[in-house]
């Protein structure tokens, strides 16, 4: 089953008020995924953020010790602070993130960079929503948008891993959130293995930020690289995804996977029931579900206009 | 009328409240603040008009047999499921599966209703007046469709009986499934059917679609057509 939303700001404003947003959305879909909840966020530009996760429970004090000493043989660390499994660290932006995130793994088997980029942050843990904002307080978070994902596991295991959104590894900033299942997941699992491409998790959704990320990479435009996903992903499926300035989604062709989207002048919500719509945002609007095989992308107003 | 806030209530609770006011004699049921929640209006068997002031989530006024449910934004999944009599009105759009396996009673929405609408109808009536989504009318037994505006691939795929009215364009038929001509009996049933919309059926170029009867009965000569059936 699962929940998925996706939140975009279209005012410029309201950057106060996204964490209490993406957590009514994400609240009001719990029933749907008691698994475990989890939030891709984007806030102000700030050098390069990561989120490491550095073992399991509260996490490995030696471990994250080593890591922030590896961080700082390569880069200028402006803050770094411990968050229950994490290590939150940031850095003034290098030339090489993706090769920083892979000597911080390379030191242990039992790290993982869960979230990389100049704005985005991504946290999940096993439980509720309610129980991701007690730990994290997501719901203070200020951003213009982000993703949310509430996990019901139907084949690979419970754990933060294997929780959603997935920072895509291969492109900072992107993350991606799905709600279904990706059928061709093995062969084209094995395709970019083959490549060199690493594999965090046995779950299936983890394919999705590979390939966006892979085609993008090679210079398709986000909403490109959506539109391509409904063709050579199989499976019923739909999922979020966000960039550090953009939000989308993609609906498989049969549309057999729920998704309600609410696109006003004020702000693009997305969710795989309309409830967390209407509990977050009020009644105020016009929320429809799209088709079968629909993608479709937004960017934000203020950075569009910056450039 | 008596207003029930659904605000802050379970989906339980506001059943048992419209149980409660059905029972105290009401005959008009308002429920403010519905939250598009799933579920609500369902099993209802008195002759009560239930309003509901907002969207509806999954399975709105399934197996009711007698009331009117209106809905004042959109509904989700499985629109009045196995209704049995009664009818419900969406002024929004309609999710997968509006009116499924209805038996009788009316359903009418007045937005676009997602795939898969009118599926397994037992007889009754969907009016749409937008669009529908694709497979609509599968495998219907009985009762009427009337789409005034396109519908999408699978049309009345693999229908047993019944006939569904298009008013717009037919992306793609279903297997077995037929265009025949619309008769002045079928204009009368149309300009009564589309009363509620204030609609007049010519206003469409409706076709009607029915089934070939091919797949009724198993002829191993005819194995083609079940090679692409099944």
């Amino acid at each position: 089953m699962c929940g998925i939303v996706g939140y975009l700001d279209q005012t410029g404003g309201g950057r106060g008020r996204l964490g209490q947003t993406m957590l009514a959305l994400l609240s009001a879909l719990g029933c749907r995924g008691p698994d475990s909840a989890g939030v891709a966020m984007y806030g102000d530009p700030r050098g390069l953020v990561l989120w490491i996760k550095v073992g399991d429970g509260d996490g490995d004090a030696a471990l994250a010790e080593r890591v922030a000493a590896e961080i700082r043989t390569g880069a200028s660390v402006l803050h770094a602070d411990r968050r229950g499994p994490y290590l939150r660290v940031v850095v003034e932006g290098g030339p090489d993130p993706l090769g920083l995130a892979r000597a911080v793994e390379g030191l242990d088997a039992a790290v993982e960079v869960v979230s990389l980029g100049r704005r985005l942050e991504v946290v999940k843990q096993v439980g509720s929503p309610e129980n991701l904002d007690r730990t994290f307080g997501i719901s203070r978070f200020q951003g213009t948008h982000g993703i949310g994902h509430a996990r019901l596991s139907t084949e690979s295991i419970v754990d933060l891993s294997h929780s959603q959104p997935f920072w895509a590894h291969g492109l900072p900033d992107l993350a991606v959130a799905h709600n279904g299942h990706i059928t061709n997941y093995h062969k084209m699992r094995r395709r970019y293995e083959t490549q060199g491409v690493r594999f965090y998790t046995g779950n299936d959704s983890e394919i999705i930020g590979v390939y966006l990320a892979e085609r993008m990479a090679r210079g398709d435009a986000f909403e490109d690289a959506l539109q391509a996903s409904l063709r050579d992903l199989d499976g019923s499926f739909c999922y979020v995804a966000a960039t550090a300035d953009g939000l989308g989604y993609a609906k498989d062709p049969f549309g057999l996977k729920p998704l309600i989207v609410a696109d006003t002048d004020a702000f693009v919500a997305i969710a795989t029931e309309e409830v967390a719509l209407r509990r977050a945002l009020g009644t105020g609007f016009a929320a429809v579900e799209p088709g079968a095989r629909r993608a479709q992308a937004w960017r934000l107003p203020a950075l569009a206009a910056a450039r | 009328m008596q207003t029930i806030d659904a605000g802050g209530k379970t989906t339980r609770e506001v059943n048992a409240a419209i149980r409660e006011a059905i029972a105290a004699g009401a005959d008009t049921i308002r429920v403010t603040n519905p939250e598009a929640r799933h579920n609500l209006g369902v099993g209802l068997l008195a002759r009560v008009r239930l309003i509901l002031e907002g969207s509806a989530g999954y399975y709105c006024g399934g197996m009711i047999d007698g009331p009117t449910v209106e809905v004042r934004g959109n509904a989700g999944w499985g629109l009045a499921e196995c209704m049995m009599a009664g009818t419900v009105v969406v002024d929004g759009h309609a999710g997968n599966g509006a009116a499924a396996s209805i038996r009788g009673g009316t359903v009418v929405v007045r937005g676009n209703a997602a795939a898969r609408a009118g599926i397994a109808m037992k007889g009754g009536l969907l009016v749409v007046a937008g669009s529908v989504g694709y497979m609509t009318g599968f495998m219907m037994q009985r009762g009427t469709i009337v789409v005034c505006g396109d519908a999408d691939e699978a049309l009345a795929d693999s229908m047993y009986e019944g006939r569904v009215f298009v008013g717009g364009k037919i992306a793609e038929l279903g297997n077995d499934a037929l265009v025949k001509e619309v008769t002045a009996e079928d204009r009368d049933f149309l300009r009564a059917a589309l009363a509620p919309l204030e609609a007049s059926p010519d206003r469409y170029d409706f076709k009607k679609v029915e089934s070939g009867r091919r797949l009724w009965n198993f002829d191993k000569k005819e194995l083609d057509i079940w090679k692409a059936a099944l």
